[in-house]
């Protein structure tokens, strides 16, 4: 027996063993897609708090406002404020986009596609799941210590971060569940990558990877590496706070000795900026498989797309510094940081080219993957251009920590992730649960998102322009920023309406589970390795393993006869 | 002779020799980073400092540090010993022995600073000596729980099975060493 045959156990028969403290990597996936969702909800709600507080400052939150805050009748307080902020982004960052694109698509979609039994690891795969669990844990529990959770922002810079910022034990517990999560982050990376070198079905070179996997496995070398820079910043933070080192404690702060706030800023950005691409590789990836199924084309230039992405992840690691343009950094530093960040213009512009490519003269199926998949091209479009603003010195010294920064990144990180996200629930779903999601709800969803996205993150473009910084609590008491109160107000209704936009989603979500119309093998009609078993997949995938003799993309070929895709086990027409 | 080099694996336990070695090699890169990271922290607040080490402090007698040295490099001599043939378990217990002391002297090390009034809260100086002897200390732990477990196998069998582990439980006690030999050189010595 060839070592990629893997053995098959029996099916564990048990709840438990089936569901819960499972060795499978599709319940694993699918257990961090309900985890992912749980987040995004969380992380919604409070996203809706922030923006209630900046659009109609004093006024209590409707419906849970009285319950959530009795002692302001219902409006949120300010250092409530600073801890939704903080903990929207942290939960958006870690608990939801990462789950969902890494941990559910990562986990259930690397071996189907690579024509593998399950991960390498299975038991490091159910520790990492279990591991996330335990950080969510002590995140949650955070919120209900004494003086709340963590305040300092997501990027939580000392001395807002250090005992004289926040005193609170939330500060503590959120490095710990971020130290936490980021070992299972690591181990994951450590089962991505040595599956997909390992477990690749016979026949299967790099190339003949579907993108979708090119992105995961890139996002793994990049967690692999970084996420442990991380671990070593919040290691020290902890340390500072409980044990009374003085790495980043200086002047008055530090009773001896001297250590040094912005050292955590480099650390974190050190991490911080692969992980931008850690979050949005996985969604180029699938965008890029879906656009050419969706055409019915093979995908334009996808080995120059796999390169550019591999090239970004590269050149991802030596740009870090423009978020800290304004720390006092050398003019030649900033210079230098400027021309690298500048470089990723480059490959982007080639993979972006060529998912114009693909979609040109195709004959496209507008179904609901495919909306989102396009909705990704126009946002991370939309966003790119604006971090050119963001990347430049001179005009990011007018725009550093202004809400330009925040519609940036929501553009990128949010935007684009979040509809990439819901492009491979909606087209992986019939693989994962065996039954099809609700077309018309699925493109309700779709438009609502997309039109409320817009409206929120182009309207915080528009206010930051204006000057409006983030992270303040009532940015109104300033005489110039009072014209924007409809502005902001109408980025609120925006946000409230998209957010009204995924009830439709969790309900085609949950219907469709036990009620959808029953999926066929092959729904979509395209050629990888998954769609050539039945939905929902069986245990342990593969009967037999396959043997890959096509590309990914073989689609539209004159030579088919009767369909116009070939599976990658046919050898090309 | 039982050991990874001479012997004849099957398609199958070539197979597992490169995922366990492809694993263990990420997850060593992944400590690594920890690890540079401490020191890229450390190696600012050295090169910026007027005077090293700052604020009058002395560095701790190299008498202590110098016995963890020795005591982390024999049991690394010991172990390459085992692999040559894990049949013979003396080199294990050596190296399970020799940790042991590496963390004995790493202990009283720290009782010494601490009576002579150097606490983690005297300075950035104590405290990367303290933050970085725990957070190596704490993965040495780790290495000694793995090389118990390691004795324990490899007493019950020693097939292919137990020769991968004892590759790979062994490339992360070397690694280990390797990070203390680094920390011993900068934050001791130089």
């Amino acid at each position: 027996m060839a070592f990629f045959e893997q053995h098959i156990h029996d099916a564990p028969t048990t709840f438990l063993s089936k569901y819960v403290i499972s060795f499978d990597h599709k319940v694993i996936g699918k257990q961090f897609l309900w985890y992912g969702i749980l987040f995004l909800g969380i992380g919604g709600m409070m996203a809706l708090m922030i923006r209630w507080t900046l659009a109609f400052p004093g006024e209590p939150f409707p419906v849970v406002g009285h319950f959530l805050f009795p002692n302001t009748n219902g409006v949120v307080p300010p250092d409530t404020y600073a801890m939704l902020f903080t903990l929207h982004g942290t939960i958006m960052i870690f608990y939801a986009i990462t789950p969902i694109l890494i941990g559910a698509f990562g986990n259930f979609c690397i071996p189907l596609m690579i024509g593998a039994r399950d991960m390498v690891f299975p038991t490091l795969n159910m520790l990492s799941f279990w591991l996330a669990v335990l950080s969510a844990v002590i995140l949650l529990v955070s919120l209900f210590t004494p003086l709340g959770g963590a305040a300092g922002g997501w990027v939580s810079y000392p001395t807002l971060s250090t005992l004289i910022g926040s005193p609170g034990i939330g500060q503590t517990l959120w490095c710990l569940a971020i130290f936490v999560l980021g070992v299972s982050s690591t181990m994951g990376a450590i089962n991505y990558i040595a599956t997909i070198i390992t477990l690749r079905a016979p026949g299967m070179g790099y190339f003949d990877m579907p993108l979708t996997v090119w992105g995961l496995w890139l996002t793994a070398v990049l967690n692999a590496l970084f996420l442990p820079v991380l671990g070593a910043g919040v290691l020290l933070l902890i340390f500072d706070r409980v044990f009374g080192t003085t790495f980043f404690l200086a002047g008055a702060a530090a009773t001896t000795g001297s250590g040094d706030p912005v050292l955590f800023q480099h650390v974190f950005w050190i991490f911080g900026h692969p992980e931008v691409y850690i979050l949005i590789l996985p969604a180029w990836g699938i965008v890029s498989d879906l656009l050419a199924f969706f055409s019915r084309k093979p995908a334009f230039g996808a080995r120059a797309t796999a390169l550019s992405m591999t090239s970004i992840t590269v050149l991802s690691t030596v740009v870090y510094g423009h978020h800290m343009y304004t720390t006092q950094m050398s003019p030649l530093l900033t210079q230098s940081f400027m021309m690298l960040t500048m470089t990723i213009s480059i490959p982007s512009a080639i993979f972006f080219a060529n998912w114009l490519g693909t979609l040109w003269k195709g004959s496209i199926r507008f179904q609901t993957p495919m909306l989102f998949s396009l909705g990704v091209v126009f946002v991370f479009g939309l966003g790119g251009l604006t971090g050119l603003y963001l990347a430049t010195v001179s005009t990011d010294l007018y725009l550093h920590d202004t809400y330009f920064v925040v519609g940036h990144f929501h553009y990128t990180m949010a935007a684009s992730v979040l509809l990439g996200g819901f492009a491979a629930t909606y087209f992986w779903f019939p693989k994962m649960f065996g039954r099809m999601l609700n077309e018309t709800l699925g493109k309700i969803h779709f438009w609502i998102s997309m039109v409320g996205l817009n409206g929120v993150f182009m309207g915080m473009m528009i206010v930051g322009y204006a000057g409006m910084h983030r992270r303040i609590y009532n940015p109104f008491v300033y005489e110039f920023l009072q014209k924007l109160i409809p502005l902001n107000m109408f980025i609120t209704y925006s946000a409230i309406f998209m957010g009204f936009g995924q009830l439709f989603f969790v309900a085609n979500f949950v219907y469709s589970i036990w009620k959808g119309p029953k999926a066929t093998q092959n729904p979509w009609e395209v050629g990888t390795l998954e769609w050539t078993i039945p939905s929902p997949a069986p245990h342990y995938n593969f009967d037999v393993i396959p043997v890959v003799k096509c590309g990914p993309h073989e689609m539209g070929n004159p030579n088919l006869n009767g369909r116009d895709f070939q599976y990658q086990t046919e050898e090309l027409a | 002779m039982t050991n990874l080099a001479t012997k004849n694996l099957s398609e199958n336990e070539k197979g597992e020799e490169i995922v366990s070695s492809i694993g263990m090699i990420v997850a060593l890169v992944s400590f690594a980073m920890l690890f540079a990271t401490l020191m890229m922290g450390f190696a600012m607040f050295r090169f910026t400092a007027p005077v090293w080490p700052p604020a009058g402090m002395v560095k701790p007698s190299l008498v202590l540090p110098g016995l963890s040295t020795f005591f982390i490099f024999l049991s690394s001599i010991s172990f390459i010993w085992f692999e040559k043939n894990i049949a013979n378990k003396k080199g294990l217990i050596f190296t399970i022995i020799l940790g042991l002391a590496f963390m004995f002297t790493q202990s009283l090390l720290w009782h010494q600073l601490k009576s002579v009034g150097v606490l983690t809260s005297s300075g950035i100086y104590p405290s990367i000596i303290y933050t970085f002897t725990w957070i190596h200390a704490a993965h040495i732990v780790v290495a000694l729980g793995f090389l118990v477990w390691l004795l324990v196998v490899v007493l019950k069998e020693t097939n292919t099975k137990a020769l991968l582990r004892a590759s790979s439980v062994g490339k992360f006690w070397h690694f280990l060493g390797i990070v203390w030999f680094i920390m011993f050189l900068t934050i001791f010595v130089l």
